[in-house]
């Protein structure tokens, strides 16, 4: 029952987010479990919406869809935001730990959840006349997202406004700069695994 | 720069034990003298594909088929770098350029007339690049090497000559060498000269000069503009490229009178921008292609993607219906598009195979577009492609189409599909005649296979209408008993909550 209305609780912070992610984390309102279910819930999400909507609005070929990749992407980009902020903020005075930065963007991703996966539903009974209104809800998605993981980030950590802003900038920054290290160790383990493996073959071979 | 693919067909899988390959020698044999279409179509020495709405080539059967050639052999006399091509109904005539001549050839190539002065022995033509027919069957050549363009009737004798046009627009120091006439229905005549770039030039039926007409926009990108006009130095700018509007390279009128005008040499602002290279232009200039595709009209796509040279189009001959046909030099392909400038199919190459061009340079299609022509300056003789089955189905559902034969339209396409399944176009032109008659699921399903989301949009908006009328009555009606059996319920749960606290109540008391 717990874990029911702490998902039940989203319905406040999407419509109040400064008061919603303020009692998250304060009044332990919401859940890490929840969160996590949001974030399976928006990779769903995503996934039905590249192999289900309509013809006249499905820009991929099904047939080359990997909803994988997809889900690979859609978690790596969500693990490593909350990374780049958590190690951004503990520089600059946030309060929110690991856990708290994780719970409130996985709350900040319910609007995906709620508009997208309808219009799946609703791309079957429009034509691309009135296509603007789906790409309008489509947008409007996205944007209350980004605004509520903004104030997500903003009353986790007990920011200024403009603090706020700085610290996004600067965690999308941090942001390349992990996919740069990782992708550079990447290289050089493979580097090291190759080197290794043929000095076995030489050794074999001799 | 490289081919993209070295693309041949082999029989090599077809090759059995010898027992087998004795046997099938012998049935070689005896095929060869009922030798068809379809036997032949292995050995072309190009593939025929079309670009899909991925903008992927995707191969299909063969739309023409190389049937040979007309050279100096069948003419009687060689050629020498002809230039240009006119295919009427019953006659073929050629701008032999080298030998400062223009023939005119029956179709098979038989020399009919020979044209070479104009007023007399003493005003011989001098390597003219340009020849057109009218409806009447006068001869207007493009006389380059003598500034002027000639006219003469259908039997060769001359009637008069129109020179360089009087005008200021053209400074005196810049040299005047028509390359290219066309006459119009209206009797004016529009010219293509080297190095004017204000457009084609257009004489009346009078052979007044009349202006230029259909003169192609320069575009310049934001920061080129700006560097050129406000930082860069007087040196600098003396050292770039002056920008100068691009011109057309080959022109052909259309039995609308509409003037398609193919682009060589686009500049990589216009690539980038999406243009096309080829126009259609009405009589005021204006460029009226109907242009639905996904994709520009350039000729290859994959030119742009990956570097290697851009398809370059030196002519264009369209059939009555609005379908065209635009010959590529840089490869030596010919892209067929339809009247929305969706590509209907890419086929012939570049090479040393039989069949294959050295320098296309004019393209003709004879009267119902069963033969292609296509001359070449370099080997000096004509190409003839003949139309397969799978060809004539296309074009013919086409045509249907365009006529509202809406019947005939969906036989022709339905014939198109056993050949080819893969063809967009084909459940596109099918789901359009489903669309008229009414069809509009069967509609969709077509549009949907053939990827035209555009036609699927229209189908499925009369295929909702539909769906409501017949439902939404049905749907109210049923909401409507719904919300009384709601009502009903409510009010006897409430009638028998009453009773309930009316007996309690009588109970206690």
């Amino acid at each position: 029952m717990l874990y029911a209305e702490k998902l039940k609780y989203v319905f406040y912070v999407i419509f109040h987010p400064a008061d919603g992610f303020w009692d998250l984390k304060r009044e332990k309102r919401g859940s890490l479990s929840a969160a996590l279910t949001f974030v399976a819930l928006t990779v769903l999400t995503l996934g039905i919406e590249k192999l289900n909507t309509a013809f006249l609005f499905n820009e991929n070929r099904i047939s080359e869809v990997n909803v994988m990749v997809d889900v690979i992407t859609v978690l790596l980009v969500f693990t490593l935001w909350c990374v780049a902020n958590w190690c951004t903020t503990s520089l600059m005075d946030g309060k929110g730990r690991m856990k708290d930065i994780f719970t409130a963007i996985g709350y900040a991703l319910f609007p995906i959840i709620l508009i997208r996966l309808p219009l799946v539903l609703v791309s079957f009974c429009i034509t691309a006349e009135e296509g603007a209104f789906y790409y309008i809800f489509g947008f409007i998605a996205y944007a209350w997202t980004a605004i509520l993981i903004f104030m997500g980030t903003m009353m986790t950590h007990e920011y200024s406004l403009g603090k706020t802003v700085f610290t996004c900038i600067i965690t999308v920054l941090g942001m390349g700069i992990i996919l740069f290290i990782g992708l550079l160790f990447f290289n050089v383990i493979s580097e090291i695994i190759v080197f290794v493996s043929t000095i076995y073959k030489e050794v074999r071979f001799r | 720069m490289g081919r993209k693919k070295e693309r041949f067909y082999t029989k090599k899988h077809q090759r059995g034990s010898s027992a087998v390959r004795i046997r099938k020698a012998a049935l070689l044999t005896a095929a060869i003298l009922f030798l068809d279409a379809s036997e032949v179509r292995a050995d072309m020495p190009y593939d025929t594909y079309s670009y899909n709405y991925w903008g992927e080539e995707v191969k299909e059967p063969h739309s023409y088929l190389y049937a040979g050639m007309i050279s100096g052999d069948e003419i009687g006399t060689d050629l020498s770098y002809p230039s240009d091509l006119f295919v009427d109904d019953q006659r073929l005539y050629v701008a032999d350029t080298g030998n400062s001549r223009v023939l005119v050839l029956s179709m098979d190539g038989a020399l009919e007339t020979e044209i070479g002065f104009a007023k007399n022995e003493a005003d011989p033509l001098k390597n003219p690049q340009g020849v057109f027919v009218t409806e009447e069957g006068h001869i207007y050549v493009a006389d380059t090497g003598n500034s002027r363009i000639v006219e003469y009737d259908s039997a060769g004798n001359y009637l008069r000559e129109i020179g360089r046009p009087v005008t200021t627009l053209i400074p005196d120091t810049q040299e005047y060498s028509p390359t290219r006439v066309v006459v119009d229905g209206a009797g004016r005549i529009y010219v293509i000269a080297y190095g004017i770039n204000m457009g084609l030039v257009e004489f009346n039926g009078e052979g007044e000069f009349q202006g230029f007409m259909g003169a192609t926009q320069v575009s310049v990108s934001m920061f080129t503009y700006i560097w050129k006009n406000y930082f860069s130095t007087q040196a600098q700018q003396d050292r770039m490229e002056t920008i100068i509007p691009t011109e057309y390279s080959n022109i052909f009128v259309d039995n609308e009178n509409f003037i398609y005008a193919t682009i060589n040499n686009l500049s990589s602002e216009d690539r980038e921008a999406g243009a096309d290279a080829i126009r259609r232009l009405n009589p005021t200039g204006t460029d009226i292609l109907r242009r639905l595709g996904q994709y520009p009209i350039i000729g290859d796509l994959e030119g742009a993607t990956f570097g290697y040279d851009y398809s370059s189009f030196v002519d264009v001959a369209a059939t009555d219906y609005g379908c065209y046909f635009i010959l590529d030099e840089t490869d030596g392909k010919i892209f067929a598009y339809d009247y929305d400038g969706i590509s209907l199919f890419v086929f012939g190459r570049n090479g040393i195979r039989a069949g294959n061009f050295q320098k296309p340079v004019s393209i003709g299609l004879s009267g119902d577009e069963s033969r292609i022509y296509v001359l070449d300056n370099t080997l000096n003789r004509i190409f003839v492609f003949q139309i397969t089955d799978y060809g004539r189905h296309l074009l013919d559902a086409i045509r249907l189409n365009n006529m509202g034969d809406a019947e005939g339209s969906t036989r022709e396409w339905q014939e198109v599909l056993k050949l080819n399944s893969n063809s967009e176009l084909a459940y596109t032109g099918l789901g359009k005649t489903y669309l008229t008659e009414g069809n509009y699921k069967e509609a969709m399903e077509c549009f949907e296979l053939g990827n035209s989301k555009k036609y699927y949009s229209k189908a499925f908006s009369y295929y909702r209408k539909e769906v409501m009328e017949t439902y939404l009555t049905k749907a109210v009606i049923a909401a409507a008993v719904l919300f009384l059996v709601i009502w009903l319920i409510r009010r006897i749960r409430r009638y028998r909550r009453w009773v309930g606290e009316v007996r309690c109540y009588m109970q206690k008391n």
